[in-house]
């Protein structure tokens, strides 16, 4: 009886062990292992075929979908490259995971003499995105922005600073028009990136260039006036404190918002959700928090870097820059609603026709800021949205001190994060 | 059986109750089925009942192999998984439940034990196990944690339900003639039913619904089940959550589910009804 | 009644050769046939979860960030007076998930055993009111937690639409936490249903029948026939539930993803583990949550007496 049993078992493990298997590397062309997020347009798709076949048999690129959701990325590859898995070849990072990668080993740096190339022509604040302790360990892939979106028939001007922008919306309440300003204000990532670009606009900075210290001052204290100020102002939506890009999304669709700060791919989603507002949209630069500076709008995109486990380092950089060459740009931005890291390509009239906004976008880019450079970057933005969400409780004067303190522990990995 | 005294009030009663029931439980699912058919510009309207339909959801969930072939994954993991809990499980609670043997206390806390450990902190080590052994990415790379997480339930429901089994009957039915097979067949495995068929049902619910083992131990679609599937589900931009989609895959994954308890549903409660019991 | 484990002679083997020593030889073949019955299940758990759980003890004494390899050392108990010396956010967390889970397993059990007399007694339909009862079980938990985020989130949902205007109930922390207590129990109440049915199964209907032939009323037949019967499936059922209810995510993760105080200790532990890479902390709290259900499974098994598997009944 027993036998038996164990003999079903076996036949079970066995027949569940058929049709598994993952591809190996054949004799001659190695095939890289490109990880990155599911991208549903297939540009990645397509470009990844053809520089496997412009590379004339040096490279086969592969691509692996990862998680749609960053965090589900990051967490896939964390474990995998921790555990030191070889499998890994090209990696799709966030904009904000370069230094923490480097710092634990995982990337390999590029070498000097391509990296130049790969500087070449690329928006500044995507380079320094991609840099940690002075090397290059990833390069520009593509790249995102936040814009003022508002809507032309309630505001004639289009704000210029916050200030003018917060009034505004205050006149529409009184008038009884639709006078919401949607943002993101929900307990995440989202909210941190709407602090760093009130204190980068108030010509301030979150942390020094070294990661080392937190340098929030005076600049963060306007900052942070300003974000409660709208929390308590009428022109705050009620479900503010639970909004994502998305929710600020279907609010402004929905036709109870006059402004809008959130990223261009609101806007194709207009012309299909709401063909009605589509048409009354208008945009603008981010209205400024110090008068006397433009506003330093936070960057988001993907950096691609190679994995220190590779078995094919120099494959694997050729591949990249394959990648990121200014047609696929092109096609990703066109296709994918994926904005360009090259300056050159802001200048394309395919690209310039599908993204009217291009010039404001490319505006915005060229002043934009980057969130705190350090490995420890995920514990300070949970910090941060933690002791800042909802914004209805910011108190400026005593949020700051406790703030600085969080961020510094989280920088020397002290203690818990929420 | 049930009700040979029962009023036509007490009716009424059990069956507005029975109504009751089934509403709570369906009014979510329902929800989720007007999600599916909801056309993405009107997701944001509030109502129960879809304005405008589409059957795009549907459509899209299968125009990519990403699904289809996570739907096969999970059935086949979460059967074979089934049926090696009930086995296995079966012949621990047997053991546990009648025989009287050393280290039979270890055994139940240390199954405990492992039913209470965090299993968020596991998978990066078990990760690194399978790896190196070669089980990252397949079919028994998950079927064996599903094994081991549900066993200690299996062992625990199976022992409770084997000890309320009159063991006399065995010894009766042989007195009359059946042989041990014969008895244990045709008269313990009914009574043991109840339980087994219980058990099958949690184990198979939890195989088909855990997430955590099934995110950190696949990476493509060769073992990748439906719950991990639906993280890389990809809406219209990256920001938006493809709602739409994920609770399209919610009721295509629930029909096997709705199958399987059907079918199991009777088993629960046929073994005692079947009379031979004492008394 | 039942009856007491004895030690019953094995049924799969024929009768034992009588011997002078008879009762040890049976005992010897009683013992080898309990191991070997034992042995799949016990290497399957032990082997697979030896080398993780381990691991986990001895990550907890080290100090070990993944984004500062450099940094790692053996640190002792560090890790732990970091995690117990938290109080806005482990025992804050704590609590919650203290509170959380009571409340739940109460419910479910109250609504549980009323399902379960539901699906017992149930006149017609008996097989579509117990499929339709275990549906919410059978549904992915994530999926679920999907429903119920859009159905309670203003503009978009239903449920939102029965509340005041404009209130966001999943962003203040009480009505975020009613609104995880009823995600939850919606999703598990008919585990507790299923096996409590299955426990009520057992209860003889003759005892009942005598029971209320000599007179006793419909709640004084719960409580004394039915009820002691159903002790240890109420007790698998409730130990279970607690020890899951404690460890609760999936829907925190996908309603709030913890924000505004509705953080378990399982959520807290993933951020250590997973967002902040601080491996030696998160896995301390693993062995802190651990001890914590351990302690709760002690308390129930001391509470309910003998009626573990494995002992004698009463």
């Amino acid at each position: 009886m027993v036998r038996v049993v164990a003999l079903a078992v076996g036949v079970a493990l066995l027949t569940s062990s058929c049709g598994s298997g993952t591809p190996t590397a054949s004799g001659g062309t190695p095939t890289l292992a490109w990880y990155i997020f599911p991208e549903p347009s297939g540009s990645f798709a397509a470009a990844a075929a053809e520089c496997s076949k412009a590379s004339n048999g040096e490279y086969n690129l592969q691509m692996h979908v990862l998680p749609a959701a960053a965090d589900g990325q990051r967490e896939e590859m964390v474990r995998r490259l921790a555990a030191g898995d070889t499998a890994l070849d090209i990696l799709g990072l966030d904009v904000t995971w370069t230094a923490e990668f480097a710092e634990a080993g995982w990337l390999a740096p590029w070498p000097d003499q391509i990296a130049s190339q790969v500087k070449n022509g690329t928006l500044p604040t995507m380079i320094k995105t991609g840099t940690w302790n002075n090397k290059l360990y990833s390069a520009p892939f593509n790249t995102n922005t936040e814009l003022l979106w508002y809507r032309k028939s309630l505001v004639p001007h289009p704000p210029k600073t916050w200030a003018e922008m917060l009034s505004q919306a205050k006149q529409l309440a009184s008038q009884g028009k639709p006078h919401y300003i949607e943002i993101q204000g929900a307990q995440y990532e989202g909210f941190t990136v709407w602090f760093n670009t009130m204190v980068a606009s108030a010509g301030g900075s979150i942390i020094s260039p070294n990661g080392q210290t937190v340098t929030l001052g005076s600049s963060a204290l306007s900052a942070l006036r300003i974000m409660a100020a709208l929390a308590h102002s009428p022109a705050a939506d009620p479900s503010l404190s639970n909004q994502m890009e998305d929710q600020n999304r279907l609010a402004f669709e929905s036709g109870v918002a006059a402004f809008e700060l959130n990223y261009p791919f609101i806007y194709p989603s207009a012309k299909v959700d709401v063909p009605k507002i589509y048409k009354d949209i208008g945009w603008a630069p981010y209205p400024t928090v110090d008068p006397s500076q433009p506003s330093h709008v936070t960057i988001g995109g993907i950096d691609l870097a190679v994995s220190s486990l590779s078995r094919y380092k120099k494959q694997s950089f050729d591949a990249i820059q394959c990648l990121r060459q200014d047609k696929n740009q092109v096609r990703n931005a066109v296709k994918g609603g994926l904005p360009p890291v090259s300056e050159a390509v802001y200048k394309d009239k395919s690209f310039q026709k599908a993204y009217p906004a291009w010039k404001t976008i490319l505006q915005g880019l060229q002043h934009a800021s980057v969130r705190p450079l350090t490995p420890a970057y995920q514990s300070v933005s949970l910090q941060i949205a933690y002791s800042l969400s909802p914004p209805s409780t910011i108190v400026p004067q005593s949020d700051l001190p406790v703030l600085k303190q969080r961020i510094q522990d989280a920088i020397n990995s002290k203690g818990l994060v929420p | 059986m049930a009700a040979t005294n029962s009023t036509a009030k007490q009716k009424v009663g059990w069956g507005a109750a029975n109504l009751i029931v089934i509403v709570a439980a369906a009014i979510p699912v329902l929800w989720l089925a007007s999600l599916s058919f909801k056309d993405p510009s009107t997701l944001g309207d509030g109502s129960f009942i879809p304005h405008k339909w589409t059957l795009d959801n549907y459509s899209g969930i299968f125009s990519t192999s990403l699904f289809t072939r996570a739907l096969i994954n999970s059935i086949g993991i979460a059967l074979i998984a089934t049926f090696l809990a009930v086995v296995l499980g079966s012949m621990a609670a047997y053991a546990v439940a009648r025989l009287n043997f050393p280290g039979k206390a270890l055994l139940i806390a240390a199954s405990l034990m492992i039913a209470m450990f965090p299993p968020i902190s596991l998978v990066s080590p078990l990760f690194n196990l399978w790896r190196i052994i070669g089980l990252f990415d397949t079919w028994p790379g998950l079927i064996i944690p599903y094994l081991t997480f549900s066993l200690p339930l299996a062992i625990y429901v199976l022992s409770a339900f084997f000890r309320e089994i009159p063991w006399d009957l065995e010894k009766a039915a042989q007195v009359d003639g059946a042989t041990p097979f014969q008895s244990f067949r045709k008269i313990i495995i009914p009574l043991a039913a109840p339980g087994v068929f219980t058990t099958a049902i949690l184990v198979f619910i939890f195989a088909w619904n855990d997430f955590v083992f099934a995110i950190s131990l696949t990476s493509t679609t060769a073992a990748r089940t439906v719950p991990a599937a639906i993280a890389f589900f990809t809406g219209t931009s990256q920001f938006t959550t493809p709602i739409g989609s994920i609770a399209a895959a919610a009721v295509v994954i629930t029909v096997p589910i709705i199958i399987m308890v059907l079918i199991f549903q009777r088993r629960i409660v046929a073994g005692l009804t079947a009379g031979a019991v004492k008394g | 009644m039942s009856t007491q484990t004895q030690t019953a002679p094995a049924a799969a083997s024929a009768s034992e050769p009588r011997k002078q020593g008879g009762i040890s030889e049976r005992t010897r073949a009683e013992r080898k046939l309990g191991w070997m019955l034992c042995a799949p299940a016990a290497f399957v758990m032990l082997a697979v979860t030896a080398y993780p759980i381990g691991y986990a003890i001895y990550l907890s004494l080290q100090r070990y960030d993944l984004r500062f390899p450099s940094r790692t050392h053996f640190v002792g108990l560090a890790n732990y007076g970091t995690v117990l010396s938290s109080t806005d956010l482990w025992w804050r967390a704590f609590g919650l998930t203290v509170l959380v889970a009571a409340i739940s397993v109460v419910i479910e059990l109250i609504l549980g055993m009323a399902i379960a007399m539901v699906m017992h007694r149930a006149l017609f339909g008996r097989g579509v009111v117990r499929t339709a009862v275990l549906v919410p079980y059978g549904i992915v938990t994530v999926v679920a937690a999907y429903s119920w985020q859009y159905a309670w989130t203003p503009g978009t949902g239903y449920l939102a639409a029965l509340l005041p205007k404009d209130s966001a109930p999943l962003t203040s922390t009480l009505p975020a936490i009613a609104i995880i207590i009823l995600a939850e129990i919606w999703k598990t109440t008919p585990f507790m249903a299923l096996l409590l049915l299955a426990g009520l199964s057992l209860v003889p209907n003759d005892l009942l029948n005598a029971a209320r032939v000599d007179g006793a009323t419909a709640w004084e037949r719960f409580r004394n026939v039915t009820l002691p019967i159903m002790k240890p499936a109420i007790l698998v059922a409730l130990l279970f539930r607690t020890l899951d209810a404690f460890r609760i995510f999936d829907n925190i993760f996908i309603l709030t993803q913890g924000a505004h105080n509705t953080r378990s200790v399982s959520i807290l532990d993933y951020d250590q583990l997973f967002t902040a890479l601080n491996l030696g902390v998160g896995s301390a709290m693993s062995v802190l949550i651990f001890l914590a259900v351990a302690l709760i499974a002690f308390l129930y098994i001391k509470g309910f007496g003998a009626a573990a598997p494995g002992q004698a009944l009463r």
